[in-house]
């Protein structure tokens, strides 16, 4: 065998002849049939690599054959023959498109199958791969199925662009994915793998026609399949905080001991941008879909589970092997395979959610780049979808459902880190919207990311539109939201004149005003106690300078005739509440201050006058302030996603490396079962 | 024509013909047939033995006819009429038996011995040779009273318990099967601890019962295997694993005690019967008599033809595979799943016990019982309910974790749906946790209205759920794209704070002015519109579920459920307690259930409220939570109230009804409650183990310190019962007449109970058997007990008794230390 290989190497190598060719041809379609024999990958993606154009018509009808024969070799019993022509089928399919960058898609499917016959062979192709994901092949051949699978669908960069897929579509492998995600032993081994497959193939021409994946995504109730998929999930996302925190407490160790050498002069920000770990896109990707699609998987987001990573012995996470598809290694554990859950007292329980919490708070504290900015962008999006839920919302408000969520807060200079351990127990929601405020005010920098803040507000909004309806009144200190909001609102018109040349600011500022507005006039309906709103009336007052200058800049600008004049003179109007707060107040609170001889009041004292003032303030009520347009992925995010998936797309093919399982491993293997 | 009848004899008289003298036996013939007669269309039960004797005995019964109807004559109408006479007392034994059965045996006595007048005439041609020759009387005065429709449950179980003759027990076995199933369930405790520790033939008496009830129902054989394990632990542990009720247990759990339908089937499970007895002659009686029980039964079978075992077989099976068998694969599909549902109960309280923190404890809670979900619907059910149901969810995020030091009970909501018959209805179809969006998002949708409501209507048959879900999703990724319009009819609600007119005003674009100071006052008086529910306190957890009224509890639970729509939709609660011994509790229950009786019986109005205990092993089971009411300890700690304020608080000023009623309801209830403390000798009573609730009553709880046992003998707590001047207070002060009718229901209660002494002493006497419970230690715990009654006294010596032990108690320094004691301990006020 390895005669002949050498042999038509030798050929193909120096006389690009077409008997050579067809021998190289030959060659390669009998060491598919031989159970011993080896497959050159690396050899066959580079020969059709190397050939032009012409060359490559030449051969079509080799390729055409062999592409049939490997077809014909899935349904082997020699598992080995099997594993070649998967491997195989995964080179033809990446050389052939490497050859043919530009051609359409149409061309590369005659290539590899010719025109009449494709849809017989991928019928067959699909056929074979569905019954051996759901058969009882070996592991190994099943990873192998969805290597080719993720090969045949990241081959080229714009997923929609791959007419292939059409093929893929019609001939759904829907039903198999879900089967290794609901088998706990197989969604351990490739949860990872089908759940971005599942991900991309969603992504396929979603906005052009109609995509069977989506419709059946969105109609799953299965929820031992579901929580399969939420499981891969969070433990992708847990594993990933394990690793940034693991990284983390190594990069303090650090600088801890550098610290005590340099006295004072630090720079935390420049440590923490050593940390970086790679984000997962695919996954969240993948979450996103699952969120907005399918109505039944947010119970999954909600479904406890004991917290996975953290308190875990790393020890078993570091052997795991290095060679998995994406670069990321699948945590070994996993929980939920039993049902019942580990006994350890130490363990605290988690949920989806938490997880998702607490990686959101990790990558959206740093979003100078482009991949992090977009992480955390889909991360925002994610929230948006899940604070639009009705039932997303009843488990975030229920007062029963208490956790503690450790969000990871950026260490800045004129703060203190907060004690870890300090944080009560409390309803979810409380974690939505520490994480809103911490991202509202650790992000007000020169490179303004305008659209995070956006989807902030709106989240935030969402929530309390949540609470207004079903009357939840909720144990938050809403100060901190509003002071968060308060500063904000500073630097956006301390930042003026840069932030207008980029942005039009009024859209959140009026977002804003607006939420200020509705914690005035709804504030019966949703706040805990009077007295916070008597709070949220002494922080008005007691920054009454900010919404001052606020309403002259807004009143100048849209008295101007600038392109911001209607924008403007919204937020005008919408400060008319606001305003009439200060000005009721603060001549009260003046004279309070000279009738007692005091010059500075305690906030007791303004809180006294506050109390005792409302009856003479008139409020005006604003239209729609519990009205918001609900998240749509088209028009607006279309592009997003668009780059989102091509930039997924080349990361996964990056890591689908043909070698994955090394030859040796497989030849083991499966010279004992043969 | 005895010896005739004789050999053809049922079964179950042939075990008491042999041991007794042949007149006996024939007299106890007679009785039968006499009973055939008289109950047949009342049997729920068929006795089998005698239904296969039934053709033969047709002759006999037809000479007899006459008499019986004379019998049953006398027996109605001469009911009432005749006076008490205490010649009969003579009599000893009956009589005294006679007397614990009550009033209505008191007045039927005449009856009786009206009856016996007439049967004496009757027989004299018959039997006069023998009877003659029978010297002793006592014989057949008991089988009078065996005989008489005023022999109750309490009466079999008292002889079976005290008499050492084997017939008269192998009589009371086979009597059993008369009994109300319900009314034998009572003493199920009792009749098993017989069988575990007493001698051979009240086992053999009990047996074919306990099997027989085994074979007709999974909950039974539950309850026998869970109470045969529990009574079995006091044993040594060699003994005990070739004990009798370890066998029986056995037996039970292999689950081969199924509804005798197939005859094939039968001959090994009777073999299997026959495993559990010793080797003697008896072995070839006994399995005569389980072959005529299968035969008798699969006839009678044949004969209704309405048994729905029989019918729904096949349904059940595919049924049950569906949810079940792909749940709880490979184990008998009968007993499996309950077993395994109490299991996984208990694993969690085991795990909890683990934590650390309650809050630990209450979110581990919260996601096992999440996880436990999965599994339902199945064919599981509460024990502790009292009709038949299908476990369909545990709403997870209600459960609560108790107040406990080191133990970890709790508690949880289990939403179940009502059916006929558990073993056979079909199995709820799982509806997953989203579907109640989909009710609630598309509501104002006709057309998703009525797919709604066939899905409601066609439940049972529901495999078309995927179809209709199909048509629910489709619709579902259209409404993701555009969906503003929920916007606009939520914001409609919304603004329901404010008038009609402002929503007009609003769409005409006038501007609405609000007054700032009205938003202010609107949040303040919807604050305080809730004053009843309790603060959330992480450390005591159950303080707010159980505030909570039940009905509203209900349904809010109902609306957040999947299943809520049903109409058969039932909320229960359980508490489960692992690692605590519930058999004292059980005992307890028996004893307050029947005081309850009792006093019913007596008229006098006591009100305590025995609380439902299922014993699973000796050191784990589940109670029946009381529902609306939360302990004193937690009233006083949340109200910062005194008990009395609480009671104005809550119910109103002095004079209006609603204060009325629940300070009358608080009387009874506490004078209901001292007696029983009083009786059973109940310790630890601290504030924590009270209970109050939404209508007044106090309810003792925990019931761990009773009789001979008391917490860690320090001797505190020598009065009779807690009564502190808070609790007086409540009653309107010493001089009240709220408080003179306090003592009267005392009195009252005292006198009734001590005429029906035997029924309570027995239930504590019984399971003292083989017991090593710590309120039967020491060798005075009955005598004890008995003492407690003053069967010596007359009425005017109670009436002291009872004032002095008020004042005892009133004055009783140890109450208070005790409660100061329970206050540095264990933080309880």
């Amino acid at each position: 065998m390895a005669v002949l290989f050498s042999q038509s190497e030798l050929h193909c190598g120096f006389i690009c002849c077409r008997e050579a060719v067809d021998s190289f041809f030959i060659g390669h379609y009998l060491y598919i049939n031989n159970p011993a024999g080896e497959v050159n990958l690396e050899y066959l993606e580079s020969k059709l690599e190397s050939l032009d154009g012409e060359e490559l018509m030449n051969i079509k009808d080799n390729i055409n054959s062999l592409f049939q024969q490997c077809i014909l070799a899935l349904g082997e019993e020699h598992q080995i023959k099997v594993v070649n022509a998967l491997q195989t089928l995964c080179a033809l399919i990446r050389g052939v498109h490497q050859k043919n960058k530009s051609s359409s898609g149409f061309d590369i499917i005659n290539m590899l199958m010719g025109f009449d016959k494709a849809e017989l062979r991928m019928k067959n192709l699909m056929e074979s791969l569905d019954s051996i994901l759901c058969g009882e092949a070996s592991e190994s051949l099943k990873s192998l199925c969805l290597k080719l699978l993720l090969c045949l669908v990241t081959v080229t960069d714009n997923i929609s662009q791959n007419t292939i897929l059409e093929y893929v579509m019609i001939n759904s492998i829907f039903e198999a994915i879900l089967q290794i995600l609901s088998d706990t032993p197989s969604r351990r081994v490739h949860g990872h793998d089908a759940v971005v497959l599942l991900a991309l193939l969603v992504n396929y021409r979603k906005y052009e026609s109609v995509n069977p994946y989506i419709v059946k995504l969105s109609i799953v109730d299965d929820e031992t399949t579901l929580n399969g998929m939420g499981l891969v999930i969070s433990q992708a996302l847990a594993e990933y905080n394990r690793r940034y925190r693991e990284k983390e407490e190594e990069n303090q160790g650090g600088f801890f001991s550098t610290f005590t050498s340099m006295v004072g002069n630090m720079f935390i920000a420049d440590a923490d941008e050593k940390i970086s770990v790679q984000t997962n896109e695919a996954i969240l990707l993948a979450l996103y879909e699952a969120v907005h699609l399918n109505r039944n998987f947010i119970t999954v987001l909600a479904q406890s589970h004991p917290e996975i990573g953290l308190e875990s012995p790393p020890v078993s996470l570091v052997p795991t092997t290095p060679t998995t598809p994406l670069g990321t290694t699948p945590p070994s554990l996993d929980i939920m395979g039993t049902t019942e859950l580990p006994l350890d007292p130490n363990m605290q329980t988690s949920n989806l959610l938490i997880t998702f919490l607490k990686y959101s708070s990790i990558v959206m504290q740093d979003t100078k780049d482009e991949h992090r900015l977009n992480s955390g962008k889909l991360c925002l999006i994610i929230l948006t979808c899940i604070a639009e839920d009705q039932y997303a919302n009843a488990f975030l408000h229920d007062d029963n459902i208490n956790f503690r969520v450790n969000l990871h807060r950026m260490p800045m200079r004129h703060r203190k880190k907060a004690g870890d351990k300090n944080i009560p127990s409390r309803p979810l929601v409380c974690a939505v919207l520490d994480l809103m405020v911490e991202f509202i005010v650790t992000h007000m920098m020169k490179e303004f990311p305008m659209d995070l803040y956006l989807r902030c507000v709106q989240i935030v909004h969402k929530l309390i539109c949540y609470q207004k309806k079903c009357r939840v009144r909720l144990h938050y200190t809403w100060r901190e939201l509003w002071l968060a909001f308060i500063s904000l609102l500073k630097f956006l018109m301390s930042n003026e004149t840069g932030l207008l040349a980029k942005h039009n600011i009024f859209t959140l500022t009026l977002m804003v005003v607006n939420l200020f507005n509705m914690f005035i006039t709804y504030g019966d309906t949703f706040l805990p106690t009077p007295s916070s709103y008597d709070e949220l009336y002494y922080e008005i007052i007691r920054m009454h300078q900010v919404f001052d200058n606020l309403y002259s800049m807004v009143l100048r600008l849209s008295t101007n005739a600038g392109q911001w004049k209607e924008a403007a003179s919204k937020v005008t109007h919408a400060l008319v509440n606001v305003r009439a707060i200060i000005n009721h107040f603060n001549p009260k609170i003046e004279s309070y201050a000279a009738l007692n001889h005091i010059s500075q009041l305690a906030e007791e004292q303004v809180l006294e006058v506050v109390r005792s003032n409302y009856d003479t303030l008139t409020l005006k009520l604003q239209d729609g302030l519990d009205q918001y347009e609900r998240y749509s992925e088209q028009p607006k995010e279309a592009a997003f996603f668009k780059e989102l998936v091509r930039s997924i797309s080349i990361n996964v093919r990056k890591n689908v490396a043909l070698n994955t399982l090394s030859q040796e491993v497989l030849l083991r293997e499966f010279s004992t079962i043969s | 024509m005895g010896d005739a009848v004789a050999e053809l004899v049922p079964v179950d008289s042939l075990d008491c013909s042999e041991s007794l003298s042949p007149q006996v036996s024939s007299e106890l013939q007679h009785s039968c047939i006499s009973e055939i007669d008289g109950e047949v269309p009342a049997i729920i039960d068929p006795e089998v033995a005698k239904k296969a004797c039934e053709d033969v005995l047709e002759k006999v019964k037809l000479m007899h006819t006459a008499v019986i109807d004379s019998e049953d004559q006398v027996d109605c109408s001469e009911m009432k009429n005749v006076s008490w006479t205490g010649s009969e007392l003579t009599k000893g034994d009956i009589m005294h038996d006679a007397r614990s059965a009550g009033v209505e045996i008191s007045s039927g006595m005449p009856a009786k011995i009206e009856e016996e007048e007439c049967l004496m005439d009757l027989n004299t041609v018959k039997t006069a040779r023998r009877r003659q020759k029978n010297n002793s009387a006592k014989q057949s005065w008991l089988l009078r009273l065996f005989e008489s429709k005023l022999f109750d449950i309490s009466m079999a179980i008292s002889y079976l318990y005290k008499s050492k003759e084997p017939g008269v027990q192998a009589y009371i076995g086979n009597r059993l099967f008369y009994f109300r199933n319900e009314d034998v369930d009572f003493y199920l405790p009792q009749l098993l601890n017989m069988y575990i520790h007493m001698d051979e033939d009240v086992g053999d008496a009990i047996k074919p019962y306990i099997v027989h009830r085994c074979r007709q129902s999974i909950n039974f054989s539950l309850q026998c295997a869970w109470l045969l394990g529990a009574y079995s632990s006091d044993m040594h542990i060699s003994t005990q694993r070739h004990s009798r009720g370890t066998k029986l247990r056995k037996l039970i759990l292999s689950d081969e005690l199924k509804p005798a339908v197939k005859k094939k089937e039968l001959p090994p499970i009777c073999s299997a019967v026959d495993t559990g007895l010793s080797p003697s002659k008896r072995t070839h009686q006994r399995s005569k008599s389980d072959a005529t029980v299968s035969i008798s039964l699969s006839s009678s079978l044949k004969r209704t033809a309405s048994n729905p075992k029989v019918e729904n077989e096949d349904e059940e099976l595919s049924s049950s595979s569906e949810s079940l068998e792909r749940l709880f694969v490979s184990q008998p599909v009968r007993l499996a799943p309950e077993k395994e549902f109490i299991k996984s109960l208990m694993g969690i309280g085991k795990r909890l016990a683990t934590m650390p923190t309650k809050e630990q404890k209450t979110q581990r809670l919260i996601s096992e019982l999440s996880l436990l979900n999965h599994k339902l619907p199945a064919r599981v059910w509460l024990p502790t309910a009292s009709f038949d149901h299908h476990v369909a969810r545990v709403p997870h995020t209600q459960a609560v974790v108790l107040n406990s030091k080191d133990k970890a009970p709790y508690l949880i909501y289990v939403e179940v749906l009502e059916c006929e018959n558990f073993e056979t209805s079909p199995v709820p179809v799982r509806i997953p946790e989203t579907r109640i969006r989909s009710t609630r998002s598309v509501e104002n949708l006709p057309e998703c209205g009525i797919t709604h409501e066939q899905r409601a209507s066609s439940f049972t048959t529901v495999p078309n759920y995927d179809n209709d879900d199909e048509a629910w999703s489709v619709d579902d990724i259209g409404e993701l794209q555009v969906e503003l319009p929920e916007g606009h009819t939520n914001s409609c609600d919304n603004i329901s704070q404010f008038s009609v007119d402002s929503i007009t005003s609003q769409e005409s674009k006038e501007p609405v002015f609000i007054a700032a100071g009205d938003i202010r006052r609107r949040l303040s008086e919807q604050l305080a519109h809730t004053p009843t529910t309790f603060r959330r306190d992480p450390e005591d957890p159950s303080a707010v579920a159980l505030k909570e009224p039940w009905q509203e509890k209900v349904r809010r639970i109902r609306e957040g459920s999947p299943y809520g729509h049903l109409p058969n939709w039932r909320l229960l609660s359980v508490i489960v307690k692992c690692g605590d011994d519930l058999r004292q509790e059980l005992l307890a229950y028996q004893v307050l259930k029947q005081l309850q009786a009792i006093w019913e019986q007596e008229r006098v109005p006591l009100w305590i409220k025995p609380y439902k205990i299922l014993v699973i092993s000796s050191d784990s089971g589940m109670i029946e939570p009381v529902v609306n009411a939360v302990s004193i300890h937690q009233v006083k700690k949340q109200s910062s109230l005194l008990l009395l304020d609480y009671f104005l608080q809550e119910h109103g000023n002095y004079t209006t009804e609603a204060f009325l009623t629940a300070q009358r309801n608080f009387v009874q209830s506490c004078a209901g409650y001292c007696l029983v403390c009083y009786l059973l000798q109940v310790k630890d009573r601290h504030n924590g183990n009270i209970l109050l609730d939404s209508e007044g009553h106090i309810i003792h709880i925990d019931f761990g310190f009773i009789l001979s046992s008391s917490p860690r003998n320090l001797g505190f707590e020598t009065s009779a019962f807690k009564l502190t001047t808070e609790f007086v207070d409540v009653m309107g002060g010493l001089d009240g007449d709220m408080f003179n009718y306090y003592k009267m229901l005392m009195l009252q209660g005292l006198i009734a109970a001590r005429k029906h002494m035997d029924r309570v002493v027995q239930i504590v006497e019984i399971m003292q058997q083989g017991s090593q419970l710590p309120c039967f230690h020491g060798s005075s715990t009955i005598r004890n007990l008995k003492e407690r009654f003053h069967m010596s006294m007359t009425e005017e010596q109670l009436q002291m008794l009872v004032d002095q032990m008020v004042d005892g108690s009133m004055r009783s320094i140890t109450t208070k230390l005790y409660d100061g004691f329970q206050y540095l301990t264990n933080g309880i006020m």
